[in-house]
């Protein structure tokens, strides 16, 4: 179990932008924390900056009080918004690229059966079967590489899940099953779970929490049921749309 | 109706770029007068006019048409001397080969009369059709395989240096640089000039063509693999670092899949630029192909070096078909 902290988090984008500004939050563990936002309010770079993608220009990010370590890392589990697969390999490779056993080992395809086991029961809960294996992950459509990514995310069972859109490319059917497989597997592993979401309605049903950015600072910071009372801010809403 | 539009749309041929194409005219202006370009020129038009018949004369059209018309008709058969080759046996000849028999008269002055005397001697020859087809094919197979194994120390030497030379993979930046500059520094000794220093290392033979072609573009795949490591989309590196993959894990599984393709074309254009070299640098007797061409040619066996330069052609021209299908195969 790991529990974020995140204080006075600053970023700026190389031209100078202010991408985020004094961000400060604690995410207990195990908690799904959503975050809204409209294009460009920093939500992207706040999940990269929890990663460790984005160097901050000032403040801190905690994992269970501690910076982020390499250990820490290979508790992460990043679902990133471009899916980032290497195109030109399988999909069986992207997937068992995080259980990293080892070079020769990954090249001659010994993956270990509790690794294989589990890539086929969370690829089988996302609608795709064996044959997907040994196919190019550029050959897939937008919506299977991001199903992908999020098996390959949740594979090595990560104690933080870090999900960028992870539904943006999906129909809205099969984009709510998968936010509840992802918030299901999050649950059973005990998993903080940070997602920024473009559909506030998503958010509403399946987070713990919500929070909204716009242009870098959080506007809001609640349960659903408070944000019931005060209603979502019609720019993320026509966003949304 | 027409609205000023306050936005502008920059245009892609701007004063920057006219400057600079004009910049590039000017030196190419003033080098070309430096290296004779205009001389180049008219030589060179006064032959294509000769040939059509429309000038008379061209220093270069009868220099260089007396030449090659020297390399025609190209050498196929062997001769050899039978008294000269040792344990002949007249009864077991190589496939498709004969004797010929030659007269000739010689005139000799006998020691004991002190007369010139004139007498017949009978030469055997044996002949074998397609036999120095077969000794060119031979020392190509040579050629070959020095350019394969030159390759091959060439990929496992550039490979080391390309993923210590890589920005985005090295893991510091004094061993890029140092990985930079070793590459730089074996591109910059020409294979030619490696290999004189190697044959006096190493003696005659393949081993200095080998050492001499590996070296060098061990320097060039270091650099080519290098760019190509650091142009790939860092995305995929990225998500594997962020969960924590290791180094090696990252480069098999999120850069060597992005440049698997320009690796192999690299690799391949090596082998091919190898081959070509492998003819050159056996000039100065690093083996092969260009060992045989160099004798021929220092003896004015003119129809000897048109085999050899048809040979050297065909393989090119193979390895040029194989090459393309290869790279069509890794797209």
């Amino acid at each position: 179990m790991i529990d974020i902290g995140i204080a006075d988090l600053c970023v700026r984008h190389d031209g100078g932008d202010q991408a985020l500004a004094d961000v400060t939050l604690y995410i207990p563990a195990g908690q799904f924390c959503a975050v809204l936002g409209a294009s460009g309010a920093g939500k992207s770079t706040l999940l990269r900056a929890v990663a460790g993608l984005v160097t901050p220009s000032e403040g801190r990010i905690l994992f269970n009080g501690t910076p982020l370590s390499h250990a820490q890392h290979r508790r992460i589990g990043l679902i990133p918004q471009d899916f980032a697969l290497s195109g030109r390999a399988s999909v069986a490779r992207n997937m068992m690229a995080v259980a990293d056993i080892g070079l020769a080992r990954s090249f001659a395809g010994l993956y270990p059966h509790a690794d294989r086991a589990r890539a086929a029961h969370l690829l089988a809960g996302l609608a795709l079967d064996e044959t997907h294996l040994v196919r190019r992950a550029d050959s897939l459509s937008g919506g299977q590489q991001q199903r992908v990514a999020i098996a390959r995310a949740l594979l090595h069972r990560p104690a933080v899940i870090l999900a960028d859109e992870p539904v943006a490319s999906l129909d809205p059917a099969t984009g709510e099953a998968t936010l509840a497989l992802i918030r299901d597997e999050a649950r059973g592993l005990g998993a903080t779970l940070l997602c920024s979401l473009h559909q506030p309605e998503l958010a509403r049903r399946f987070a713990d929490r919500i929070i909204m950015l716009d242009a870098g600072r959080v506007i809001f910071d609640g349960t659903p049921a408070m944000l019931d009372g005060i209603g979502i801010p019609p720019r993320i809403r026509a966003v949304a749309r | 109706m027409n609205a000023d539009i306050p936005w502008r749309f920059p245009a892609p041929l701007n004063a920057r770029t006219v400057a600079l194409l004009a910049a590039a005219l000017l030196l190419l202006w003033y080098t070309g007068q430096r290296v004779e370009i205009g001389r180049m020129l008219t030589l060179s038009g006064e032959a294509v006019l000769a040939q059509a018949g429309i000038a008379d004369r061209s220093q270069v059209a009868d220099g260089l048409g007396s030449t090659l018309a020297e390399l025609v008709p190209i050498q196929l058969s062997a001769r050899r001397e039978i008294g000269r080759i040792e344990g002949f046996d007249p009864n077991r000849l190589p496939p498709f080969a004969h004797i010929e028999t030659a007269e000739t008269r010689v005139s000799e002055l006998n020691p004991e009369t002190l007369r010139r005397e004139e007498r017949v001697v009978r030469t055997a020859w044996l002949v074998e059709p397609f036999g120095y087809a077969f000794h060119v094919a031979a020392k190509m197979l040579e050629t070959l395989e020095i350019a394969l194994w030159g390759s091959v120390i060439a990929v496992l030497i550039g490979l080391p240096l390309a993923l210590l030379g890589a920005r985005n993979v090295t893991p510091h930046p004094v061993l890029r640089t140092g990985s930079r500059a070793a590459s730089a520094f074996l591109r910059a000794v020409p294979e030619l000039i490696a290999a004189l220093f190697l044959v006096i290392a190493f003696g005659f033979g393949p081993i200095a063509g080998v050492l001499a072609l590996g070296l060098h573009s061990a320097g060039f795949l270091g650099k080519f693999y290098a760019d190509d490591i650091e142009d790939v989309d860092p995305r995929p590196q990225q998500a594997l670092a962020a969960m924590g993959a290791g180094r090696l894990t990252i480069w098999g599984n999120a850069i060597l899949p992005q440049v698997l393709p320009q690796h192999i074309a690299c690799t391949l254009y090596t082998f091919d630029r190898n081959v070509r070299m492998g003819a050159v640098i056996g000039l100065v007797g690093a083996g092969g192909i260009g060992q045989e061409l160099k004798g021929r040619f220092d003896m004015y066996e003119y129809g000897h070096v048109g085999t050899i330069l048809i040979a050297i052609f065909l393989v090119i021209l193979t390895l040029d078909l194989v090459a393309s299908r290869a790279r069509q195969a890794w797209r």
